[in-house]
């Protein structure tokens, strides 16, 4: 391979480190399960069906193409929520490597988060190629239009973005602070369970009355599924002019994740 | 406050590189009775409690040259491992300053890195990267590596299939090949079958009569005294 950019050794040795963790995350995730890599997408396609069974059926959310709107949302979702889970006690479960080898720490938070990410990209590809193909095939868009429906989901790009700062930053901070503190692994997941009511996958904002809805941008996940809803979907966002607060929010949070784990991973060897 | 008793055993030439430097390393540990909670941090506050301290090493200062071979004793809880961790990087001290040259690699639990559903092959590209080595290196040594954990076939298959016996020399075998600057050596132990062991001791000894630097913590003062040419001794006063 070219090596575009000329890395210093101590970075290139970093990349290798991070990504041979990665790709363990990847294969032993899967090794043994028969299926394989078909869990990947049978997992949210399972919840999808039955999600939308309940809340068409049972308890009817008003919400055109309800199933595709609920598998836009699960699988950003699913990634920020099974990250945060499984990082958050991380590092106290790989103490006896924390104990015994000097290795960047946060290896550990990075690689589980991306081998969710790979996860997660495989699953929005296989999406977003077929709902072009259902443009182009059952819909018969014209060319134009096909243009400008792919040019929309280009957003899925900062989406992306924002989305992978927000759980890197939040599960460096868990994670961190699990290790002296393990009540937060407790929280963690408690919380992890109420957040998702509190964000627009199973609903759409709009459905709510009006004075509440800005209370939701205080939450960046609304911001993050928003977009996917968008890129996706074609849905506008409810509240255009509060995707800042999303941006500031994710960005001081990203911020104080790197701060806080530069100042307890010193020591984790201490409380493990 | 931590003493260090020194004793030179025999003056073994070594260059005047300064590749360990401890200056005024102290190291502090917080005594938790059960593991660390919140609510038990917010009682103690309450109930206006300091925290309970301990503390490990106080004031050392330590220069290891480049070539030395050095022995550390000492009764229990004294800080040896303490002081060891703190060279090798993985705790930091509460006040001082450690410095460090080239590569350190310490020779304790050798397959903390393994992953059980991974093939040998895969695990020594791991392992051998939570070591230190780079990518490159590994490649390099890969045939070597496996030569000399005398797995064979194995290597394709994954590591549950594996006997503790191949593990351990797997794990040895890739921390020997990373061809350390120091040498790290928590009670040296004796792994695998008999032919194993004598392999290894004699590639430990190959390693000890080479240019790293080493050192070694154990409480069999006689094997100390053989392979070293410095004795420190730790006390607490």
């Amino acid at each position: 391979m070219k090596k575009i950019i000329k890395l210093s050794k101590k970075q290139r040795y970093w990349l290798d480190f991070v990504s041979a963790m990665t790709q363990k995350e990847i294969k032993a995730r899967y090794k043994r399960a028969t299926f394989g890599f078909l869990w990947l997408v049978l997992n949210p396609l399972l919840q999808m069906l039955v999600m939308g069974f309940v809340f068409q059926f049972f308890v009817p959310v008003r919400v055109d193409n309800y199933f595709l709107f609920l598998f836009a949302g699960l699988l950003p979702w699913n990634f920020f929520a099974q990250s945060l889970t499984k990082t958050t006690p991380a590092f106290f479960y790989e103490r006896n490597l924390i104990k015994k080898a000097k290795f960047p720490r946060e290896g550990i938070i990075l690689s589980i988060i991306f081998s969710n990410l790979f996860h997660f990209l495989i699953a929005l590809i296989l999406l977003m190629i077929a709902l072009i193909g259902d443009k182009l095939l059952i819909e018969s868009y014209t060319f134009m239009q096909l243009i400008n429906y792919a040019l929309r989901m280009l957003w899925v790009f900062p989406a992306i973005l924002l989305l992978l700062l927000f759980t890197i930053g939040l599960s460096l901070i868990t994670s961190s602070l699990n290790v002296k503190f393990r009540d937060i692994n407790f929280i963690v997941s408690l919380a992890v369970m109420l957040w998702f009511y509190a964000t627009p996958v199973i609903y759409a904002l709009n459905l709510l009355p009006e004075f509440i809805q800005p209370l939701f941008y205080l939450n960046p996940m609304t911001t993050v599924v928003e977009m996917f809803h968008y890129a996706l979907m074609g849905l506008p966002m409810t509240m255009m002019n509060f995707v800042w607060v999303a941006i500031v929010l994710i960005i001081a949070i990203f911020y104080f994740g790197i701060k806080i784990f530069n100042k307890e991973s010193k020591n984790f060897d201490d409380w493990l | 406050m931590t003493i260090l008793e020194e004793k030179i055993i025999r003056n073994r030439k070594h260059t005047n590189d300064v590749v360990i430097s401890l200056s005024d390393i102290s190291k502090k540990y917080i005594i938790t009775h059960e593991k660390p909670t919140l609510v038990e941090d917010v009682s103690r506050i309450l109930r206006f409690q300091k925290k309970e301290e301990y503390w490990a090493l106080q004031n050392v200062n330590l220069k290891i040259y480049k070539g030395e071979k050095v022995g550390f004793y000492g009764p229990n809880g004294v800080g040896k491992t303490t002081l060891l961790k703190i060279i090798a990087g993985i705790s930091a001290p509460t006040l001082g300053r450690v410095s460090t040259k080239g590569r350190i690699i310490s020779l304790i639990d050798l397959e903390a890195g393994f992953h059980p559903d991974l093939t040998g092959q895969e695990n020594i590209f791991l392992n051998g990267l939570i070591i230190g080595m780079s990518k490159d290196e590994i490649e390099r040594k890969f045939k070597k590596i496996v030569s000399f954990a005398g797995i064979g076939d194995f290597i394709t298959a994954p590591l549950y299939t594996y006997s503790s016996g191949m593990k351990l020399r797997l794990g040895f075998s890739v921390a020997i090949h990373g061809q350390p600057d120091i040498l790290l050596l928590d009670e040296i132990m004796g792994m695998g079958d008999e032919d194993f062991q004598k392999k290894s001791q004699v590639k430990i000894k190959e390693i000890i009569g080479s240019e790293a630097t080493i050192l070694m913590v154990s409480h069999q003062i006689d094997y100390l005294q053989k392979y070293s040419n410095r004795l420190i001794g730790l006390k607490n006063l």
